[in-house]
């Protein structure tokens, strides 16, 4: 029982993730991320983390509120409908986090070779773009010798922990969207060296047994799983809950006055710091 | 096709020509903040182009919504569809082997040759704005045949000579750039609130098209920061038929695609 149980707590959550991990955040936009998750490692003060999110908002854009980012790797961060995301947008304009700007496939591609062991992932995604340049090293343009095509090598990026937002999970880490958009999540599941699911509910696993062509994830591949109701909050949990739109356009009034959005942010996700981007 | 509405708003317009573009064999989706080409696309398949396939989100195919909501990647789209496609590797094979063929996209900057900035503008060290990046539009600029440019702020801040970052590949740096760089199709047209343009066949620079009711050629180059081709007497954009008009607005009735048009 105890070696299976994987259940950890959402307080302690934070105690997952080290100063300095690349860590890989599901979600997809204005849908199911990880918010309760990321609410922990604002609230712990973690630092130096290496993001990798490949369409995200507001989950980036609180970790860098919150002083937690030294780097993200993205496709791209925005609020959709409601506008750029503040923090994203200052800290990139200022030069206090590093961007790596890939794109969507290319990702996937750098994720793909990750799971598969091997260096690169060709694609011809990005072919032709200012994008490969920004990281030569990671990415770049070759011709293949037996055919003559070219191509866009994606270098592997292995995630230290991914950290995805599911419906259900059991204690053995079996895991079920209910449905939902998986989107990118398995891809970051199967790179990444350990995996995190938070789950609006636990349930037995009697529950899989009785239909397993819906489980999402197979409990062997998930390291932790922590119960987080409204988890997602305040992005969608389709068809659970939606996105809080009211939140959105909340924070992005508050974002442009410090001293509110310092409010708002306590409320809601932390306190800042001094130290944290926002201010200082 | 009917009388010539009289009361159509510039959005119905865009959407109305945009729509025209899409053929009967379309197979498209949608990325965020695509209220002109959700549109356009819904426009198209219920009249000229019946057995159009659109993949809402990119995510559900072939769907019967009864509104547009405040996103276009949301589930409120969803309604009726087939199937819920809801991973990317599956989208990205079907999108890479061609049997989802078209994608309308654009630019916070977007050049003569079609190749849009979604990235920062100023430098990518210390922008001056930083934008929300490429996200799949790096990748599907180059994978997808039938390209669809639009615009609702056709302005010189917008049309550009020089992009700040190229997010997107159209025709690349023009002529058979993408042809050598191995990729299929390109950019076919780029509607916007003042015209539509598409490519000249060998430069592959944006060629004036048609204006639309109320601009002038003038107007247009007056607005664009590049060389247009243009070619002879430049015609009026065909305004929206009574029957568009309704039809779009009963597609959308609650005018998500005002939603980009300031």
């Amino acid at each position: 029982m105890s070696a299976e149980d994987k259940l950890w707590a959402l307080g302690d959550a934070a105690e997952l993730v080290r100063d300095g991990d690349l860590v890989a955040i599901g979600g997809l936009s204005l849908n199911c991320a990880p918010m309760a998750f990321c609410r922990q490692l604002a609230r712990a003060g973690r630092r130096d983390l290496d993001l990798l999110a490949v369409v995200s908002g507001m989950a980036v854009d609180w970790l860098i509120a919150a002083g937690c980012v030294r780097r993200l790797i993205m496709g791209l961060t925005s609020f959709e409908g409601f506008g750029l995301a503040p923090s994203f947008r200052r800290a990139a304009e200022t030069g206090s986090i590093q961007v790596q700007e890939w794109s969507e496939h290319t990702l996937i591609c750098a994720l793909q070779a990750a799971t598969a062991g091997v260096p690169f992932m060709p694609t011809r995604a990005g072919l032709g773009t200012d994008m490969p340049a920004l990281h030569p090293d990671r990415t770049w343009e070759a011709i293949d010798e037996r055919s003559g095509e070219r191509y866009l090598a994606c270098a592997a990026i292995k995630p230290d922990v991914a950290v995805i937002h599911v419906h259900e999970a059991d204690r053995r880490g079996n895991a079920r969207m209910n449905p939902k958009l998986v989107w990118f999540d398995t891809e970051l599941v199967k790179a990444a060296g350990r995996v995190i699911v938070t789950a609006e509910r636990i349930v037995e696993t009697s529950t899989f047994r009785q239909a397993p062509e819906r489980t999402s994830i197979p409990g062997f591949a998930v390291d932790h799983v922590i119960e987080a109701p409204r988890g997602a909050w305040p992005t969608a949990c389709w068809p659970e809950y939606p996105y809080d739109g009211d939140f959105y356009r909340s924070y992005q009034r508050a974002a442009r006055d410090p001293k509110a959005f310092a409010e708002l942010f306590a409320e809601h996700v932390a306190p800042l710091s001094t130290s944290a981007s926002m201010g200082a | 096709m009917g009388d010539a509405a009289t009361d159509y708003t510039i959005d119905e317009l865009v959407v109305t020509a945009l729509a025209k573009e899409f053929p009967d064999d379309t197979v498209a989706f949608n990325g965020a903040v695509s209220f002109v080409p959700v549109c356009a696309l819904l426009l198209a398949r219920a009249t000229h182009a019946p057995n159009l396939i659109w993949v809402a989100s990119s995510i559900a195919v072939d769907p019967q919504p009864k509104e547009i909501g405040e996103s276009t990647l949301s589930d409120a789209l969803w309604d009726g569809a087939t199937m819920l496609q809801s991973s990317a590797a599956d989208f990205w094979a079907y999108a890479q082997s061609g049997r989802m063929n078209s994608f309308c996209f654009r630019g916070a900057q977007i050049d003569a040759f079609g190749n849009v900035n979604n990235t920062v503008i100023g430098t990518y060290e210390q922008p001056k704005i930083r934008l929300p990046g490429g996200g799949g539009m790096a990748d599907l600029g180059c994978q997808v045949g039938r390209i669809y440019l639009w615009s609702t702020t056709h302005d010189r801040r917008t049309f550009v000579d020089k992009l700040d970052f190229r997010s997107g590949l159209g025709w690349g740096d023009g002529g058979d750039h993408r042809q050598r760089l191995g990729l299929p199709g390109g950019p076919r047209v780029c509607v916007t609130n003042l015209c539509v343009m598409d490519f000249h066949q060998v430069s592959k620079r944006m060629r004036l098209r048609s204006v639309h009711p109320g601009v002038s050629v003038e107007d247009v180059i007056a607005q664009t920061g590049f060389e247009l081709v243009i070619e002879g007497e430049v015609p009026q954009t065909v305004p929206p038929t009574r029957e568009e008009v309704e039809l779009i607005r009963r597609l959308d009735p609650t005018d998500a695609r005002k939603r980009e048009f300031a």
